[in-house]
């Protein structure tokens, strides 16, 4: 189980713009173990999308990615040359977007679309690969796949075009599954459907998954493991259970306390985290939480902390907490 | 809640858009966007309306706004039966009635800067009698929704997501109004940002005893905010209750699968609870199931459901249910 499947170590991501220099991920380290649901949570440019994109190299020119090594299944991707990346991608390493309807081309075939990757990586006549792409538009369970192969995306709901963008990941067998916001474009109950297909899948095939959301209840009902990211760091990462729990980062408290906890209709009002992201044209020396941290200290705008274990498998990055720090006593409550 | 009066009663609302998809006649096609709803929501109340992408809540709430014109049925705010009214006669009732949006992006106009877009309901329902007394006032607002003064003469481009929405807030509060529709204030927004967003709306209300009828799809948030809460489901009410009763004491079918499919912040809780995966899509609008709207993906349907479409009754003091095999 904990085999380690991807090892990025220290990743800088940073876009060259017109007004400068955005660092947008900032020198973060982590791991995918094989067969686990790893979800990645935080506000919407925190670079938790960038990181993914980084690690499968499908940024634009502006973007310049360093790293001290990006280990999949024993090879360093860093190393690499482009056509060596194109052979995983979409083969070992399967890649679901958020918004199906700009993801899948709209003048070619669902069926067209589904078989490219099987004739260029499994190396699949026509004949069979539309045959497993049948097999597979049957597995994420829509109806009637010989017909639908035929049909375009425009004639398919969102839930049906996010079912056919999984199929498309899982038709190579992929040892990773990156999912990019999958449900966020998607209702409720179908947004169930997509979860539990996942997870149907995973368990079947035991693929490692790595989940982006920015909602934290995706995250409860779905991962094992958890990382939250902020200003292009990683603030808290562990178990599922540690995160809601036991959170050891004032983000992460933060972010939990701003969503309505399930049970009773109360007076009580929902604690906003004040203040605004980091500019990350401009990133403060310090921890990038630091402005909107109610509980910061001097040294928070000073110096960032590294993440260090605070328990089993449980690492935050903040002062109060810090090895260095001795006094703090009882839990942290912001 | 109970004892205040009685500010919107909605009696049977239809509204139809008309299709066209190909030539001539036949091309033209009837699309029931809201299929005979009825409700009341009181003074100082918050209704909460929900459902899935395309169940017809935002189109109640415009045709509300007589932002549509209903096709049939009766809307009655404060008394006035204000369906068939034309524009002119409705103009005092646009100042009571406002309207917070659903995507802060495109809701604003990027030529104007705050100032206008505050400012100029102000001058048009003749508020403010002069400039000096409209900046007043424009600052006054921009305070209230948490903005700065140096706000005040930029453009939306200049601003994030939240803070355009406070915007957009300022804006439907500049009238005074009474009664405020919020189309999904919040969905385009951050988690951190949407906490702030809903305790400034509800802090207003309690201010200025506003009513709310509050569209969304974020069935805790609508728990949070919501007095008493409707469930649309393809132009139909199919549930309607106090909030705690109906998140308590679900009885239609549909009800409990949209719960139960919504994701819950703790692991714990999301682990054990026995989720309704429905099947499917939503029917078109166009062409719904006979019968009940919802039988198509319901798990209890039978042959009463295809035939006879189930009424909306009673259950308990103020819950009501339309369902022929409510649970």
């Amino acid at each position: 189980m904990n085999e380690r499947l991807l090892d990025v170590r220290s990743l800088r991501t940073n876009f060259l713009t017109g007004g400068g220099i955005v660092n947008a991920v900032r020198g973060i380290n982590f791991h995918v173990d094989k067969g686990e649901f790893l979800g990645v949570a935080g506000e919407s440019g925190c670079g938790k999308s960038v990181t993914m994109l980084s690690i499968m190299r499908l940024l634009p020119d502006t973007a310049r990615v360093q790293s001290q090594g990006i280990l999949f299944d024993g090879v360093d991707l860093q190393t690499q040359k482009m056509k060596y990346m194109r052979s995983i991608q979409g083969n070992k390493i399967g890649m679901i977007f958020q918004d199906p309807m700009t993801c899948l081309n709209p003048l070619y075939t669902i069926g067209n679309q589904l078989m490219e990757p099987l004739q260029i990586h499994k190396k699949l006549s026509r004949k069979e690969a539309r045959k497993r792409a049948a097999e597979m538009l049957d597995l994420v369970g829509i109806s009637n796949p010989e017909r639908r192969l035929r049909q375009y995306p425009h004639e398919f709901s969102g839930g049906m075009r996010q079912r056919a963008m999984i199929a498309m990941a899982m038709s190579c067998d992929p040892k990773l599954l990156i999912a990019d916001e999958p449900t966020t474009a998607l209702d409720v109950t179908i947004q169930a459907q997509i979860l539990d297909l996942m997870k149907n899948l995973k368990q079947k095939f035991d693929t490692s998954t790595a989940l982006i959301t920015h909602d934290l209840g995706v995250i409860a009902s779905v991962c094992t493991r958890v990382i939250i990211m902020y200003g292009g760091l990683i603030m808290e990462q562990g178990y599922v259970e540690d995160i809601f729990y036991r959170p050891a980062h004032p983000y992460t408290i933060g972010l939990l306390k701003s969503v309505p906890s399930a049970g009773e209709r109360t007076q009580e009002q929902l604690t906003p985290i004040p203040g605004t992201p980091p500019d990350l044209m401009n990133p403060p020396p310090g921890c990038p939480f630091a402005a909107r941290c109610s509980v910061a200290m001097k040294i928070c705008a000073l110096a960032q902390p590294e993440l260090h274990e605070v328990g089993d498998n449980h690492a935050a990055a903040c002062w109060l907490n810090h090895p260095k720090a001795s006094h703090m006593k009882g839990r942290l409550e912001v | 809640m109970n004892g205040s009066k009685v500010l919107l009663d909605v009696e049977n609302l239809q509204t139809t858009f008309r299709i066209r998809s190909g030539f001539g006649a036949a091309g033209v096609h009837k699309l029931k966007a809201v299929d005979g709803v009825s409700f009341q929501v009181r003074q100082g109340e918050t209704f909460g309306l929900v459902g899935e992408s395309g169940c017809g809540k935002t189109t109640v709430g415009r045709t509300i706004l007589k932002l549509y014109q209903p096709t049939e049925g009766k809307i009655v705010y404060d008394g006035q039966d204000i369906t068939q009214m034309d524009q002119k006669a409705f103009a005092p009732y646009r100042r009571k009635m406002q309207m917070i949006f659903q995507d802060p992006y495109t809701s604003l106009d990027p030529r104007q800067p705050v100032s206008e877009i505050i400012g100029a309901p102000l001058t048009l329902h003749k508020l403010v009698s002069n400039q000096a007394e409209r900046n007043e006032r424009v600052r006054e607002l921009v305070h209230m929704v948490g903005l700065k003064d140096d706000h005040i003469n930029r453009y939306p481009h200049e601003f994030s997501g939240g803070q355009r929405q406070r915007i957009g807030i300022a804006r439907a509060l500049a009238l005074n109004p009474e009664f405020i529709v919020c189309d999904e204030p919040i969905s385009a927004l951050d988690v951190s940002i949407q906490a702030h967003i809903i305790n400034i709306l509800e802090d207003f209300q309690h201010r200025f005893n506003l009513t709310y009828l509050f569209i969304s799809h974020d069935l805790s948030m609508v728990r949070h905010i919501s007095h008493r809460v409707g469930v649309m489901y393809l132009g139909h009410l199919v549930e309607v209750a106090e909030v705690n009763d109906l998140y308590e004491n679900m009885r239609h079918p549909y009800t409990v699968s949209l719960m139960s499919a919504a994701p819950i912040a703790d692991p714990n809780v999301a682990r054990n609870t026995k989720r309704v995966i429905l099947q499917g899509d939503v029917p078109s609008p166009i062409n719904p199931p006979s019968g009940c709207p919802f039988r198509t993906r319901c798990q209890y349907a039978d042959e009463i459901c295809a035939h006879v479409m189930p009424q909306l009754e009673e259950v308990s003091k103020g819950h009501i249910v339309a369902c022929h095999h409510m649970l």
